[in-house]
């Protein structure tokens, strides 16, 4: 057993406040102009901003009336009490939200849980995810276990926005490592026909690929093919994010020194085994950065359903201020959705920093 | 007479037009222990690869043990099982422990379970004597202890060929013999030996055969007493003074 060493925090030379201040901001007479300026400046936005957002707002639910009587002109978030659950749960049952609810709080609780480093092996991360997805998938949909049937155009808001985004991550990752093998391939048709498709939808903006296959495809595909059109677009969302997922891999297997697949195939490692143990993992240590900004755009391009029709958590958020006692409250309901994005996509990239500090120390 | 550990006969090697090994025939018996020099981009690396396939030859023949290495991959994986591999640069998997670089290829090529291929790995590592560091990453190692995790990861394949590239060529100096000690061992043991090496004291003490090699030929092969002390060809004069002289 290695000994335990205490932390001993570095000591820093105990520096006075006003001293530093002083020589960081007020070291010349136009820096302390300046800094005078924008010190004021950034405190009259943030008293507006609290001043609005907090002190003069009215926070009551069906307060809709108090908001337009109200004169000091502070934020209705009345709008938000009232109808959050237009923005959580879209058009779905009243009487079945809860299991929106719990569906969300499982994918929550799944995203969590594969940030834990005992999950990541070949094998328990797609079962992590597999089984995460299915459990939304029979709470949601129902028709199992005496729940009510819901259809998937019953879906919507933020449980729809997080369906859109697993299913696509959950079709696409993989989808994209394949990719990343065939254009890597050593027949050279293959590697060159795959770099071809990858270009070609890279290309293509993603609005056009959902209306393709939300719109186009069931004109072309035969009856019985076409499935229902939120799978249709989830499928062309999924073949976008692998295109571009599998360049990121492909980055990641490039970074690879050639002597870790020599020493693989010198051991008697099969083509999987190397793939699987040595060149994957590696890299996607080599492509993490880039990885989790992928997921990152993902989430925050699931919008784009709303102009097919669906209604995803910022077609919601719409809508629910959308009547004609709410519409005065347009900017609180947008507030509050870019706070919902920003609490997923923050903590996505909080925990993707965290990650390359972790896969940094001891194991390069 | 028993078949011969590894035979080649009449092999060439193209990298594009490049004809960087020209005519090889070599028979090396099994226990034998040969050593290969020659100047740098000779061919040593490509002839060494050649032999487990990490290189592909264009004609003639090699056989491992009997077995002919051709586009049969079931031949090719069972020759890569029995000859292990050194490399200049140790190649170590970098995220995974030392323990766990030295059980993968015993758990998922020879298919033995888990407890048993750790036990094996750990009496390897103690005879490599660094048993105390299998729970670290190979980047918390010195050189010197990467490249004898990398021998004994290819040891617990119970290989019965070994092949060393260039085994210290990126040691510091004073690395080169704690790693050259566990080759002697391994020597002495009778395991089939072929390493690419200038370090010239292994060679005399452990070498049944020094083979020469410049331009992509065999220029002259000679049990080590013979060659240092009375090389027949010029070339191997000439180089044999370089390496002395430095
Ligand atoms: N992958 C390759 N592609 C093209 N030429 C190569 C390749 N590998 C080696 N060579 C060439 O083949 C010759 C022999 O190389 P190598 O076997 O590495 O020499 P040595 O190990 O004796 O220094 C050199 O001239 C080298 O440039
Ligand atoms: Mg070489």
């Amino acid at each position: 057993m290695p000994a335990h060493h205490p932390v001993i925090p570095a000591e820093l030379p105990r520096q006075n406040v006003l001293t530093w201040l002083r020589s960081r901001y007020f070291a010349t007479r136009r820096d302390a102009a300046v800094t005078i300026v924008f010190a004021a400046f950034v405190a009259w936005i943030l008293w507006s901003l609290i001043g609005w957002a907090l002190l003069d707002a009215t926070f009551a639910p069906n307060a809709g009336e108090v908001c337009r009587e109200d004169l000091h002109g502070g934020a209705c978030w009345s709008v938000v009490s009232t109808r959050w659950r237009i923005v959580l749960f879209g058009l779905y049952p009243f009487e079945e939200q809860w299991r929106s609810a719990i569906a969300c709080i499982v994918m929550v609780i799944v995203a969590v849980l594969s940030c834990l480093p005992w999950f990541w092996s070949a094998k328990r991360l797609p079962l992590l995810w597999t089984a995460g997805f299915a459990i939304f998938y029979v709470l949601m949909r129902g028709g199992f276990f005496g729940l009510a049937e819901v259809t998937e155009q019953n879906w919507g808001g933020l449980s729809l926005t997080i369906f859109i985004f697993a299913a696509v991550s959950l079709l696409g990752m993989p989808l994209a490592i394949v990719f990343a093998l065939l254009r890597r391939s050593s027949l050279p048709w293959i590697a060159r026909t795959m770099a071809l498709v990858i270009d070609v939808i890279r290309s293509l903006p993603l609005l056009s690929i959902m209306f393709t296959f939300a719109i186009v495809l069931p004109f072309v595909l035969p009856e019985g093919l076409t499935g229902d059109k939120l799978y249709r677009v989830i499928v062309g969302y999924a073949l976008f994010f692998a295109c571009y997922q599998a360049e990121i891999i492909r980055g990641g297997m490039q970074a690879l020194p050639a002597g870790q697949e020599e020493a693989a195939k010198a051991l008697g490692l099969g083509y999987w085994h190397r793939i699987g143990y040595i060149i994957l993992p590696q890299a996607f240590r080599n492509a993490l950065p880039p990885t989790i900004n992928q997921f990152v755009i993902t989430f925050k391009e699931t919008s784009l359903v709303t102009i097919i029709g669906f209604f995803d958590v910022m077609a919601s958020g719409r809508a629910a201020s959308g009547t004609a006692d709410w519409n005065f409250a347009v900017v609180e309901m947008y507030v509050f959705v870019g706070l919902i994005f920003f609490v997923f996509v923050f903590s996505l990239s909080r925990y993707g920093a965290y990650l390359e500090r972790r896969l940094g120390v001891g194991r390069r | 007479m028993t078949e011969p550990a590894i035979r080649i006969a009449s092999m060439h090697k193209y990298y594009g037009s490049f004809h960087a090994l020209k005519d090889i025939n070599l028979e090396i018996a099994k226990g034998e222990k040969v050593v290969i020099c020659g100047p740098s981009g000779s061919g040593k690396s490509t002839l060494i690869r050649c032999i487990n396939r990490l290189e592909e030859h264009h004609s003639g023949v090699i056989e491992v043990n009997g077995t002919p290495l051709d586009d049969n991959v079931d031949n090719i994986d069972e020759i890569r099982r029995e000859a292990g591999m050194v490399f200049q640069n140790f190649n170590l998997f970098p995220h995974m422990t030392v323990l766990e670089n030295c059980t993968l290829a015993p758990v998922l090529a020879r298919k033995i379970d888990r407890g048993a291929a750790e036990e094996t790995a750990m009496r390897y590592l103690a005879r490599v004597k660094i048993p105390e560091q299998a729970h670290k990453y190979p980047g918390e190692l010195s050189g010197g202890q990467q490249q004898r995790v990398a021998i004994a990861r290819a040891l617990c394949m119970a290989p019965e060929i070994m092949l060393f590239d260039e085994p210290t060529s990126a040691l510091d100096p004073e690395m080169i013999s704690e790693v050259l000690d566990v080759m002697v061992g391994l020597a002495e043991e009778g395991m089939t030996m072929v390493c690419v090496t200038h370090e010239m004291g292994f060679a005399r003490q452990v070498a049944d055969r020094v083979i020469f090699m410049a331009e992509g030929q065999i220029i002259e092969q000679a049990p080590p007493d013979q060659f240092f002390d009375n090389p027949q060809n010029e070339r191997t004069r000439t180089f044999l003074s370089q390496i002395v002289g430095h």
